[in-house]
């Protein structure tokens, strides 16, 4: 099974203690490791990014990958979902034929949850996201679960496919120090948007279509009110409170 | 200079510091309690490489080296310092084996070794004391086609649980160093020590009555046993122990630190107080020159020093991580107050591993006639 893993470096992985990797993208990862321990072939680790990005695909190789390219060139920067999709997606036709394609449903930053849905798009395959649990019963087929707000849904889908995985679907193994030692052979490919074929007025910033206008940060803060005297007094002035409100 | 770590390095640390956030800090306190010889996580450390970290792969190891496995030890004994002491005793065995082992007990033993399926104890400490094991008392008689050891060892770390012991035992003048696996009659582990730190951690006395091994047992040269022991009790024993003191002061450091940022005296919290500022200041500023004198030490191994060689470097590495991080866990105690002695806030357990680290693989007085010998000559 050819697979291909989209990885996110999360900011602070520079902390120790802390995966380079985003949280989903992990469990892609561990996804895509299992299916090749199960059916053999190949885990490509792929990402877009600044040059720091890069210590999410020597994790990732350390994990268990067999190949990392990283598609780093400054004129992808500034890209919104659909010029990341767009260069992902150059970035995986140049790899050659894959049968399915891993990722987070959202990143820990923005959380569009767009990039995904985006990029099968990009590839002609069916999308299945929001995906708890997955079962190949076949090397061409798999069984979705997909998580909803209230139950869950089951997909099957053929391959080739893209399929965007949740929280909890596995535990993420660590690296080992066969696994780093092994990740220096292995090496790194870079490309950028002349060895991906691409026209650079449709990466980064220039291919956005989306601009990013202003960030605000929302606090939730709980209005409190406190009743005091003797509880059956304080009880009868909650409730009025909360009449008064419209609560009630 | 250098002072960088490589990229392999760097993730390693980062590794081991989220294995052992994720599967060691909710048992920690628990294990200690218990007293029990942690086996799963044991296991869990030799799964990642942790155990042959200084093996070669030929043998089962991950080869990453000493500096590699001095990071590793501090990340783990940052949260737990009794599994960072496995890690610090467990591979002195496997360096006995791998420097001086024949053949046949590499391939035999090593694999097994470096995946914890089996463990490994070196006993050479007696009860006439462990720092001149040159008057040990234990005999091995050449019988026959095989070796008869008598005699008795002490404070032997792991002794309980493991399934091969390097014992070193006089024959004549000279000393020998043989395998004795579990099960070979006239081999027992009668008791177990008390010890106040690192509980579980099993120390034990350790047996021998007419014990018969086969002459293939015989570990290294005639004659070479107690250098070949020394020498991993230098190479590994000691910097492992160096590392289990960093992490021991890192993780007292840190929870002082923490609780001096919570908690609030005179409406702001103590660690604005220069009195309590300084304190956290020494430990910090102490645990950088700790970290660098014994990163340097196992540097030096990994550049191909012999442990002789390196064994001034190696002795001011344990012996200054050793009082540092009594000292660190002693003054974490202090700045949380009537907090420090009690087991929820894991400062007083650090400061009674600690103290274990005294005499671990020499006394601090050891290392002091290990310098001085390389000062004056």
């Amino acid at each position: 099974m050819e697979i291909v893993v989209c990885v996110r470096r999360v900011r602070d992985g520079a902390e120790p203690g802390r995966s380079a990797i985003g949280p989903l993208e992990r469990h892609a990862l561990e996804e895509a490791l299992r299916l090749k321990e199960r059916f053999g072939g190949r885990v490509t680790a792929l990402t877009m990014g600044s040059p720091p990005a890069g210590r999410a695909l020597e994790e990732a190789l350390a994990a268990g990958a067999d190949r990392a390219v990283f598609l780093c060139d400054a004129r992808f920067a500034g890209a919104d979902t659909l010029a990341t999709a767009r260069t992902l997606y150059y970035g995986i036709r140049r790899l050659g034929p894959c049968d399915l394609v891993l990722c987070g449903n959202e990143s820990a930053t923005g959380a569009t949850g767009q990039v995904g849905p985006q990029l099968a798009e990009f590839l002609g395959v069916p999308c299945v996201t929001h995906v708890r649990r997955l079962e190949a019963p076949a090397p061409d087929r798999l069984l979705a679960e997909r998580a909803l707000e209230h139950g869950h849904m089951k997909v099957e889908v053929r391959l080739p496919a893209l399929v965007a995985v949740v929280k909890g679907i596995n535990t993420p193994r660590l690296p080992t120090v066969w696994g780093i030692m092994a990740a220096a052979e292995k090496g790194i490919t870079v490309w950028n948007a002349e060895d991906l074929g691409l026209d650079p007025h449709l990466v980064g910033l220039e291919g956005s279509p989306t601009r990013l206008v202003r960030e605000r940060k929302t606090e939730f803060a709980r209005r409190k009110e406190i009743f005091s005297g003797p509880p059956e007094e304080a009880v009868k002035k909650a409730v009025a409170r909360l009449k008064e409100l419209g609560v009630l | 200079m250098d002072f960088g770590l490589t990229k392999q390095q760097e993730m390693l640390r980062n590794v081991v510091r989220e294995f052992a956030e994720a599967e060691l800090a909710p048992h920690a306190a628990d294990l200690d309690e218990r007293g029990e010889f942690p086996l799963a996580q044991a296991r869990r450390t030799a799964e990642l490489g942790l155990v042959g970290i200084v093996t070669s792969p030929e043998y089962g190891g991950s080869g990453m080296g000493h500096l590699a496995r001095m990071i590793a030890i501090e990340e783990v004994s940052r949260v737990y310092p009794p599994l960072g002491f496995f890690l610090q005793v467990a591979p002195m065995g496997l360096y006995i084996l791998e420097t001086a082992g024949t053949e046949d007990q590499k391939k035999k033993y090593l694999p097994a070794l470096c995946r914890a399926e089996k463990f490994i104890a070196t006993a050479v400490t007696e009860p006439t004391g462990g720092s001149d094991p040159t008057a040990m008392q234990s005999t091995a008689r050449a019988e026959g086609d095989g070796w008869v050891l008598n005699g008795r060892k002490v404070f032997i770390t792991i002794g309980e649980v493991a399934d091969l012991v390097v014992v070193v035992a006089r024959t004549d003048d000279k000393f020998n160093a043989f395998l004795v696996e579990k099960g070979t009659p006239g081999f027992e582990a009668p008791r177990r020590e008390k010890h106040a730190g690192l509980r579980s951690i099993p120390v034990s006395e350790l047996a021998f009555t007419e014990c018969r091994v086969p002459k293939e047992n015989l570990v290294g040269q005639e004659g070479r046993g107690l250098a070949v022991a020394l020498a991993a009790i230098a190479a590994v024993g000691r910097t492992g122990v160096a590392g289990v003191a960093l992490g021991v002061a890192q993780g007292s450091y840190e929870a002082a630190l923490k609780f001096a940022r919570e908690r609030k005296l005179y409406g702001k919290p103590i660690a604005d107080l220069q009195a309590i500022q300084f304190m956290l200041v020494d430990m910090n500023v102490g645990i950088e020159a700790a970290r660098l004198l014994a990163y340097k030490a196992a540097w030096l191994l990994d550049q191909g020093k012999s442990p002789r060689e390196a064994g001034a470097d190696i002795a001011r590495a344990k012996l200054y991580t050793v009082y540092l991080a009594n000292d660190v866990a002693a003054k974490a105690v202090e700045v949380l107050g009537a907090c420090g002695t009690t087991p929820e806030y894991h400062v007083i357990r650090r400061l009674r591993d600690g103290l274990e680290l005294l005499a671990a693989a020499g006394t601090q007085q050891i290392m002091k006639v290990i310098i001085g010998g390389s000062i004056v000559r």
